[in-house]
């Protein structure tokens, strides 16, 4: 009996020990400490990062030459591991913590109010819910976000390169707020343009064939794509079945563009990070920085190739995609 | 040490669900999947109700309710309709989404200014429930309904035989046990500061694991006792979320993450499991 209890106390004991180890504290550091916390696995979203890490490197810190440290992590989609994450972070005690997509930053705006965030690919915060309205923001959020503006000008888009189409469909995901959000927005556009809008909801990328086929069934002229991981995930099964029935695509992201969309008019999720990681390699040298900023560069872009097969001529406004 | 205690205190929040599915696998020998739902729904109507404004207490009143309600449709499922108690949790699970999303409104609420219990508090909160959860099952398993209820999962025939009302304990034990899970969305929605319509997507993973684990574990001591057993369900919750912490903290590519846990999960499990008497006698 007593064995027992002294193996559980000793295998605890081993446990505590083993956790308490001597982080390198903050005055003793030698180089700037950034952590990263990534929510999912996905190369759409990845680029968001690495347009983050290649500003840091443009303005003097790399890892490669030691002067600055980095923390990845990514917590896999899941929920109570994004917490733990965060707290992981924020107990390296780093000299900023930067954040991709809504839900990281929501996280981490609940857990510290110390350390400053840096977001990415994430909404205004009044629109995340962050705070009440569009002017005021937490002390310690920095970074750059995106409003929903963009989709009245991707649909003006459509209007330019096809003037004679009525009928929008679309397929968004009920369970991404960012997802919902445009698609309110989208709604509102095709009212004030006297566009018809045909929708599906969908909840995971498996559900997308069958979707998009319900969808095409119903006589649409184009098919927008909304920023959705769910579409992001099963784009070629979309397109595969979009252009069996000659429907162009139209976007928001330019991601989709080399993928076979016609046109897209949004934010690069590789500026989007880019544009971030020089706002944070500003702050990590010193300069005063305000709180998040809009996102600056949107790019007109399309698929050459997809408008030879339709026969739209895009004018000079639209930049081709380097092939 | 922070880090840790963030692990521990999500291991209690989701030990709530843990004694739920110990109820539903263990006495009643019903795999329930309907966790997944109830739990979101949980958080949902917790959400709601306090960026309402309502009282954290009234909340929690409310969840209890909605978490059984869940509970009793899939009881009522399995037992009138006689679908196999799987697929009636599976039913009840996808159709709770929809009703999740109805009561949300949006996917996503964040809990801002700190509404429900502030960050200190919460740690409190979370124990003092866990407390009394456990001491509550704990009793009801020693009174007769609670022995008639074991003996509802352990030999159904006899106990119908006995004069047990088979169908009426099975919809309560399910619907107890979801009540449990819904109180365990309750307490992660304001650790976490936000509900997410999918948050509930895997959980029942979490709560299968802390009563495998906490099973295995309660091996080393005598585990005929049944208090003995659902504490350690508790302490089964805990060490999941602290093994995970640690593969965490090793620092190795997030990629492997769920790798690395599954294979340390698989050691506590698998260790425990060994018939340790022979070789600790061995040792003198």
């Amino acid at each position: 009996m007593y064995r027992k209890i002294f193996f559980i106390i000793s295998l605890v004991f081993i446990l505590f020990t083993t956790s308490c180890e001597n982080r390198t504290s903050k005055e003793n550091r030698t180089a700037p400490l950034v952590g990263f916390l990534d929510f999912v696995q996905d190369p759409t979203i990845e680029l968001a990062r690495k347009g983050f890490e290649d500003a840091l490197r443009n303005n003097g810190f790399s890892e490669e030459d030691g002067t600055v440290e980095w923390i990845y992590t990514n917590a896999q989609g899941d929920i109570p591991t994004l917490n733990q994450a965060c707290e992981l972070l924020i107990s390296r005690s780093p000299d900023l913590i930067a954040t991709n997509v809504t839900l990281s930053t929501i996280t981490t705006v609940r857990k510290t109010k110390d350390i400053p965030i840096f977001m990415i690919v994430s909404p205004r915060p009044d629109i995340a819910g962050l705070s009440k309205d569009t002017l005021s923001y937490p002390e310690n959020l920095f970074g750059v976000y995106e409003t929903l503006a963009y989709i009245d000008t991707a649909i003006n888009m459509i209007n330019d390169l096809m003037p004679d189409a009525r009928t929008i469909g679309t397929i968004y995901n009920q369970s991404e707020p960012q997802s919902v959000d445009a698609f309110e927005v989208l709604s509102a556009a095709c009212k004030k343009l006297n566009l018809n809008l045909v929708s599906k909801p969908v909840t995971n990328s498996s559900e997308s064939q069958l979707v998009t086929q319900a969808l095409l069934n119903e006589e649409v002229d184009v098919f927008f794509a909304l920023p959705d991981n769910v579409i992001f995930a099963s784009f070629e099964t979309i397109e595969k079945n979009c252009s069996q029935a000659n429907v162009p695509i139209f976007t928001s992201e330019s991601g989709l563009v080399s993928r076979g969309a016609l046109a897209s008019y949004g934010a690069d999720f590789y500026q989007w990070g880019y544009q971030c990681g020089e706002q944070a390699s500003a702050f990590l040298l010193g300069e005063n920085v305000t709180g998040p900023e809009e996102v600056i560069i949107r790019k007109r872009i399309f698929n050459p190739a997809v408008a030879e097969k339709f026969g739209i001529e895009p004018n000079e406004l639209y930049q081709p995609i380097p092939d | 040490m922070e880090f840790y205690t963030t692990a521990i205190i999500q291991g209690l929040a989701f030990a709530c669900m843990g004694l739920g599915i110990f109820l539903t696998l263990k006495i009643f020998k019903i795999p329930d999947i309907t966790t997944d739902g109830t739990y979101t729904l949980g958080g949902a109507v917790t959400a709601v109700m306090l960026t309402n404004g309502m009282s954290p207490l009234l909340t929690l009143v409310v969840v209890i309710f909605c978490g059984a309600a869940g509970g009793i449709a899939t009881g009522w499922i399995h037992t009138r309709l006689k679908i196999n108690a799987l697929l009636a949790g599976i039913l009840v699970m996808t159709a709770l989404y929809s009703v999740n999303l109805a009561i949300m409104g949006r996917p996503n609420i964040p809990l801002i200014d700190d509404k429900g219990f502030s960050n200190q508090n919460i740690y409190l909160v979370v124990v003092v429930l866990v407390f009394i959860a456990v001491f509550f099952v704990i009793w009801l398993l020693k009174t007769d309904f609670g022995i008639a209820m074991r003996s509802t999962g352990s030999n159904p025939v006899m106990a119908q035989a006995n004069g047990v009302n088979i169908v009426y304990m099975k919809v309560f034990g399910i619907a107890l046990a979801n009540a449990m899970t819904a109180i365990s969305g309750f307490l992660m929605v304001q650790y976490q500061g936000f509900a997410d319509i999918n948050m509930g997507i895997g959980i029942v993973i979490s709560g299968l694991a802390a009563v495998i684990i906490g099973e295995s574990l309660s091996r080393i001591m005598s585990y005929k006792n049944i208090a003995i057993t659902i504490l350690f369900v508790v302490v089964g919750s805990i060490v999941f979320r602290v093994v995970l912490a640690f593969s965490l903290d090793m620092g190795m590519n997030p990629n492997y993450l769920k790798l690395v846990t599954a294979i340390i999960v698989l050691l506590i499990v698998g260790l425990s499991n060994q018939k340790f008497n022979k070789h600790l006698i061995l040792l003198k």
